[in-house]
């Protein structure tokens, strides 16, 4: 992987050689996977779910996306995304929505990242 | 590690890249088989049983969860022949003592660390081929041991059949004659209802009982033995003393004292010359006193002397010996089995290959 591909995950919180530790430095495989997160639709169903105080359907897309983004090794959205889940888990709606802003701007950020890497 | 690849991991996950990171893991051991939810991979299960040998599940799955997998494999005895491997992204909830509950061999955490999913799972998979092996060995070994011991089932048998055989010797008569009084009374056994409520173990023990019905000739002098007219009364007396000797011969072998067919043998010997009016000896029973069996070696015994050449005669013809039989000439036989014995009489023939009177 060239530097600058490895600066730029480095920038969006992403733990490069542990991910690719967890795909056995098998590069082209973990970056299939990086590359397509910008279409998963799991956190634009998170953000209906929760406008539409559908706490099921909440839970199951972020913990969807936590797991993702756990096995992309994106540390700090994955810490975020995770204590969302326990939230939703709890069934406390409105501590999960109090996170949402600072989620978005972050997942923002990662989205427009890698579209530039693709 | 080739060799190995006959072995199949399943992996039951809604979510690609957790199979993608899985299989990426196994693939250069294991054959792989994915299935992306708890409904599939239950098929899977169910499909290629026998050459999987260990199942990585997700719990949160659309369809059918983990955990109503587990159930589902547990009430058809799969978790104790497949480990199966929970992978959770949830410490410590309950899921988890649910899991171990139905039988998970191990939890693993999400995300997964490749080196300590690699480990936990050789490592099992290790141990069930291992036990599988022991269990192959020790059922190679039982049942070496069940034909050893048929062996010396076999082998004791052909002492005991030798042993009478040495003695029918002395009386010049040939050492079929055993096997011949073996043979007829197995055959009314197993053919007519005079074996009903016998076992085919049953009836084996009772034939060793036949081959020894006459050891107590090993005391007669052979002088007696083979005396070509007819015996004095204190002949016949000391002559008829080869019952009771026989059974105490059989009595002094603890070996035989503890072979399972000795209640059959030592009966046989005693009483194989008790006849249905009492009219026999030593102890001149009546009717049902003697057990059938030995009954129907008496007759067998009687039969073959007929038609068979002796020292003070010679062989009749078959149907002249049944007549004699039939007639009561040879004394009092049970009326029952007299019936049976005239219905299955020529089909004894045929243990008289070459010899007159067949």
């Amino acid at each position: 992987m060239d530097e600058i591909t490895r600066k730029r995950l480095e920038t969006i919180g992403i733990d490069v050689d542990e991910a690719l530790g967890r795909f056995l430095n098998n590069e082209s495989l973990m970056m299939k996977f990086l590359l397509r997160f910008p279409s998963d639709e799991n956190f634009s169903r998170l953000k209906q779910a929760l406008d539409c105080q559908d706490s099921t359907g909440a839970f199951e897309a972020a913990h969807t996306l936590k797991g993702v983004t756990g096995n992309l090794s994106m540390k700090s959205f994955y810490q975020q995304i995770s204590s969302l889940v326990e939230d939703l888990r709890g069934g406390a709606l409105a501590s999960a929505e109090e996170k949402m802003p600072a989620l978005e701007s972050q997942y923002t950020q990662i989205v427009s990242i890698l579209n530039q890497l693709s | 590690m080739k060799d190995f690849k006959e072995e199949t991991i399943l992996i039951v996950d809604d979510e690609e890249i957790n199979r993608a990171i899985l299989a990426n893991i196994f693939s250069p051991q294991y054959n792989i088989i994915e299935a992306e939810n708890g409904q599939i991979g239950l098929a899977a299960t169910q499909e290629y049983q026998d050459s999987i040998c260990a199942i990585l599940l997700d719990v949160v799955m659309p369809q059918l969860n983990g955990i109503e997998v587990l159930r589902r494999l547990r009430l058809q005895g799969l978790t104790k022949k497949i480990p199966i491997f929970l992978i959770t992204a949830d410490a410590g909830s309950s899921t988890m003592r649910e899991a171990y509950d139905l039988g998970v061999m191990d939890v693993i955490f999400k995300p997964v660390v490749p080196y300590i999913v690699r480990r936990r799972v050789n490592s099992v998979v290790e141990l069930f081929r291992a036990r599988h092996r022991l269990g192959a060995e020790v059922e190679r070994q039982r049942d070496q041991l069940l034909i050893q011991a048929q062996q010396l089932a076999e082998m004791g048998m052909g002492m005991v059949e030798a042993l009478s055989t040495a003695i029918e010797f002395r009386s010049d008569e040939s050492g079929e004659h055993v096997r011949r009084i073996h043979d007829i009374t197995c055959l009314l056994l197993r053919d007519t209802p005079l074996g009903n409520g016998l076992s085919e173990s049953q009836i084996k023990l009772i034939g060793v009982g036949a081959v020894t019905h006459d050891v107590g000739k090993i005391s007669i002098p052979d002088a007696i033995l083979n005396k070509r007219g007819r015996l004095t009364p204190e002949e016949f007396e000391l002559m008829k003393t080869h019952t009771i000797k026989g059974a105490e011969l059989l009595s002094r072998i603890p070996q035989m004292r503890e072979h399972s067919a000795y209640q059959y043998a030592y009966d046989i010997a005693l009483h194989h010359h008790e006849r249905w009016d009492g009219g026999g000896y030593p102890h001149h029973l009546v009717g049902d006193e003697t057990p059938i069996w030995t009954q129907i070696v008496s007759l067998a015994d009687v039969y073959d002397a007929l038609v068979s050449k002796r020292c003070y005669k010679d062989a009749l013809a078959a149907d002249v010996a049944m007549n004699m039989i039939l007639n009561g000439q040879c004394g009092v036989f049970n009326p029952k089995l007299l019936e049976y014995f005239r219905q299955v009489e020529p089909s004894l023939r045929k243990f008289y290959h070459t010899s007159k009177g067949a």
